[in-house]
């Protein structure tokens, strides 16, 4: 997984999963590149973006990148989700192939509403639950 | 050979379908753009394969084949062996309409291995719309009668669209026949409010 | 109810009763008004579509430039718009 280290002092890593749409506004959101990883200190935090449609097939998979986040990284992400689709399936919550919301899935810190919620939305929510 | 949209749709039976693709190839159709399924249920008991290939050499003009199928026993040939390509455009035909591709591939391409149905069917519905209450239904109550709605309650109660009439589908009198899936796909589009022009 | 009747992600609750009008003159054959009740968009499901802005025929809905804020819980997204009587 690669994670972006938000304001490039290692306070917060930010992993996108990037399943549709919104990610685009995460990578617009996104002030640097993302990298590997590193070893965190003890005050860094580590958050998981979802970003974008959580299909019933990619579910799993889904869950398991937020479980293999908090191995990874030795404590529970805060996880938050990101547009409407990844809040409750937004416009497609009545697909036959839609989950509604990655909170049937994992639990969820941050519901940031929006289709797609402007970058500074991210940013914000950002700011408000991990960091300064 | 008839023109729709513009473009030249070469009408063929399902029992020639193998050989008409292979006889495309072989005049420099070497291009395979796609492959797709219809439900043409309320025109016509059938689903409508279509494929469209192209002759890159010679300007790229899309060559159409559509092929009727029965809606009750929908099998064609798989095209895979002229196309590989084809086969995952004919694994989701398969899995999403239930149209069988002789010699095809058995595998599901989107849908979860214990998804049951076939979603792209125009009388499957989606149930989850039917089980919701429409917030669009809602009428002004009449103060001081809660069970009788303001002007609708003379009226038919509406149905959002992609929701079918319910006695069509669903909460219906089961001392009728079963509905016929051409009015369940009709009856999908609903009443809608009609748009004022402005 | 045209809002709610047109939005796609059916996010729009509308609930309304009707009263009648006081103060007619006398002979006057009964009126009714419709009094809103509630009015809530669920911002979860909104994709921000406009339709309801453009249906309205009053236009009592317009864009407004701010943020949705966001919400900690499952549910927190419904705003409610319309304050009861008190």
């Amino acid at each position: 997984m690669r994670w972006v280290d938000w304001y490039g002092d290692g306070s917060l890593y930010v992993l996108d999963v990037a399943l549709a749409c919104c990610t685009l506004e995460f990578d617009a959101a996104s002030p640097v590149l993302a990298g590997p990883l590193p070893t965190l200190h003890d005050r860094a935090q580590v958050a998981v973006v979802i970003s974008g449609t959580v299909t019933d097939r990619l579910a799993p998979a889904v869950a398991a990148i937020v479980d293999g986040c908090e191995q990874l990284a030795g404590q529970r992400p805060t996880v938050i989700s990101f547009g409407a689709c990844a809040s409750s399936g937004g416009p497609y919550w009545d697909s036959y192939a839609v989950t509604k919301g990655v909170d049937q899935l994992v639990a969820v810190d941050a519901y940031v509403p929006g289709c797609p919620p402007p970058p500074e939305a991210l940013s914000a929510v950002l700011d408000d639950l991990v960091g300064g | 050979m008839i023109s729709w949209a513009g473009e030249i749709v070469i009408k063929v039976l399902s029992e020639n379908w193998l050989a008409a693709v292979e006889a495309l190839q072989a005049d420099g159709f070497h291009y395979f753009d796609w492959l797709g399924c219809v439900d043409e249920i309320g025109r016509s008991d059938h689903f409508r394969i279509v494929l469209v290939v192209r002759n890159i050499a010679d300007g790229a003009e899309p060559e159409v084949l559509s092929c009727l199928l029965p809606r009750d026993d929908p099998k064609i040939d798989s095209v895979r062996g002229v196309f590989a390509g084809a086969a995952w455009h004919e694994r989701e035909a398969a899995e999403l309409f239930g149209v069988e591709f002789v010699g095809g591939e058995r595998r599901r391409l989107l849908l979860n291995p214990e998804f049951e149905g076939t979603p792209l069917r125009k009388d499957e519905v989606l149930a989850a719309r039917t089980g919701m209450n429409w917030p669009g239904a809602e009428e002004p109550e009449e103060m001081g009668d809660p069970g009788k709605t303001g002007a609708s309650s003379s009226r038919r109660r509406m149905v959002p669209p992609g929701v079918p009439d319910p006695a069509v589908w669903g909460d219906r009198d089961a001392s009728q026949a079963a509905a016929d899936p051409a009015d369940v796909a009709e009856s999908a589009i609903g009443g809608r409010v009609r748009r004022r022009r402005t | 109810m045209i809002c709610a009747r047109e939005c796609p992600s059916w996010c729009i609750t509308i609930d309304s009763h009707t009263e009648p009008v006081a103060g007619l003159p006398a002979g006057a054959r009964d009126r009714t008004r419709n009094v809103l009740d509630r009015f809530a968009i669920d911002w979860s499901l909104c994709m921000y579509c406009g339709i309801c802005v453009e249906e309205c025929p009053y236009d009592a809905l317009e864009w407004v430039g701010d943020l949705t804020p966001p919400g900690s819980r499952a549910g927190s997204l419904v705003e409610e718009m319309v304050q009861p009587p008190s």
